[in-house]
C-alpha cells in the first residue's frame, strides 16, 4: 500500500524525474550559499551594506522582469507545442533565449561596471559571494539558452519539457538570489 | 489571452517584481522592508512553482516546496535580524 501511495506521489510530477531530481538539487546548493552569505554578513553588517551599495539595483530589478518574461515563453512554448503549434513554440523559445541573452549582457555590463570601480572578488567578502553566486547562476543562464535553442532544433514536446523546467529553474534560483544579495543591505 | 493562467501568472510576477521595488524605497522600519521583500520573493517562488513548472496539478509536490523555501526565507530572514 505504501509503495503504491509512494509511486503514484512521483508520478504526479510534471516532466522526467531525473530533471526535478536536478532543479531541487540546485535550489539546495544555491539556498546553502545564500545562507552562508548571510551568516558572513553578520560578522561585518555595516561592510556588507556599504559594500552591496556599489551594486546597480535597477539593473538586476529589471533583469527580474526579463527572466519572469522568458520563463512565461518557455512554458507558452510547451502549451504550443502540444497544440501542435510548432512554429509558434518554436518561435517563443527563441525568444526566451534571446531575453537570456539580454540577462547575461545586462549582468556583463553590471561585472563591468564593478571592474572599472577597481572591484574584485578580494575587495571584500560581500563581493566573494557576489560574484560566486550571481556568476554561478548566470553560468546556469548560459547554459540555459544552449539548452533552448537545442530544444527549438529538436523540438520533440518532451525535449521542450525537459528544457523549459530547467529554464524555470534558473528564473526560481534568481527569484530568491536577488533580494538576498541586492536588497537586503 | 488573459485569461490564460500562464499570462496570469507572468502578469503576477511583473506586479510582485514592481511591488518589491517599491517597497525599496518607502520609508519603512529594516524589519518591514526585509520580511516584506522576502515574503514577495516567496510568493513569486510560488507562482513559478505552480505555473511554470505546473505544480498547480501537483499539490503535494507544491505545498512540500513552498514549505521548504519558506523555512529557507525564515532563516534568511532570521539572520537579516540578528
Amino acid at each position: 500500500m505504501s509503495d503504491m501511495s509512494d509511486s503514484s506521489l512521483i508520478d504526479e510530477l510534471p516532466g522526467e524525474l531525473l530533471m526535478w531530481v536536478l532543479i531541487i538539487s540546485e535550489l539546495l546548493v544555491f539556498g546553502a550559499g545564500l545562507i552562508a552569505f548571510m551568516g558572513v554578513r553578520l560578522t561585518d553588517p555595516a561592510g556588507f551594506a556599504e559594500a552591496q551599495s556599489h551594486l546597480h539595483r535597477t539593473g538586476a530589478a529589471f533583469n527580474t522582469a526579463v527572466l519572469v518574461t522568458s520563463g512565461f515563453l518557455a512554458a507558452q512554448a510547451l502549451h504550443w507545442r502540444l497544440a501542435a503549434r510548432r512554429g509558434a513554440a518554436r518561435l517563443a523559445l527563441i525568444g526566451a533565449a534571446l531575453l537570456g541573452v539580454i540577462f547575461l549582457v545586462i549582468k556583463g555590463v553590471e561585472y563591468a561596471d564593478k571592474a572599472a570601480q577597481g572591484i574584485s572578488y578580494e575587495t571584500h567578502p560581500f563581493f566573494l559571494f557576489y560574484y560566486l553566486l550571481t556568476g554561478f547562476h548566470a553560468a546556469h543562464v548560459l547554459a540555459g539558452v544552449g539548452i533552448l535553442l537545442l530544444v527549438t532544433w529538436r523540438d520533440d514536446p518532451r525535449n521542450i519539457e525537459a528544457g523549459a523546467q530547467f529554464w524555470h529553474m534558473v528564473d526560481l534560483v534568481w527569484i530568491m538570489l536577488f533580494p538576498v544579495i541586492y536588497l537586503l543591505g | 489571452m488573459v485569461n490564460n493562467p500562464l499570462t496570469r501568472a507572468w502578469f503576477a510576477l511583473l506586479g510582485l517584481s514592481l511591488g518589491s521595488a517599491v517597497l525599496t524605497m518607502m520609508p519603512v522600519p529594516p524589519a518591514v522592508m526585509g520580511g516584506g521583500i522576502l515574503l514577495l520573493a516567496l510568493v513569486k517562488a510560488r507562482v513559478i512553482l505552480a505555473r511554470y513548472l505546473d505544480l498547480a496539478h501537483s499539490p503535494s509536490w507544491l505545498s512540500g516546496l513552498t514549505m521548504v523555501l519558506s523555512g529557507f526565507a525564515l532563516v534568511i530572514f532570521g539572520l537579516y535580524l540578528i
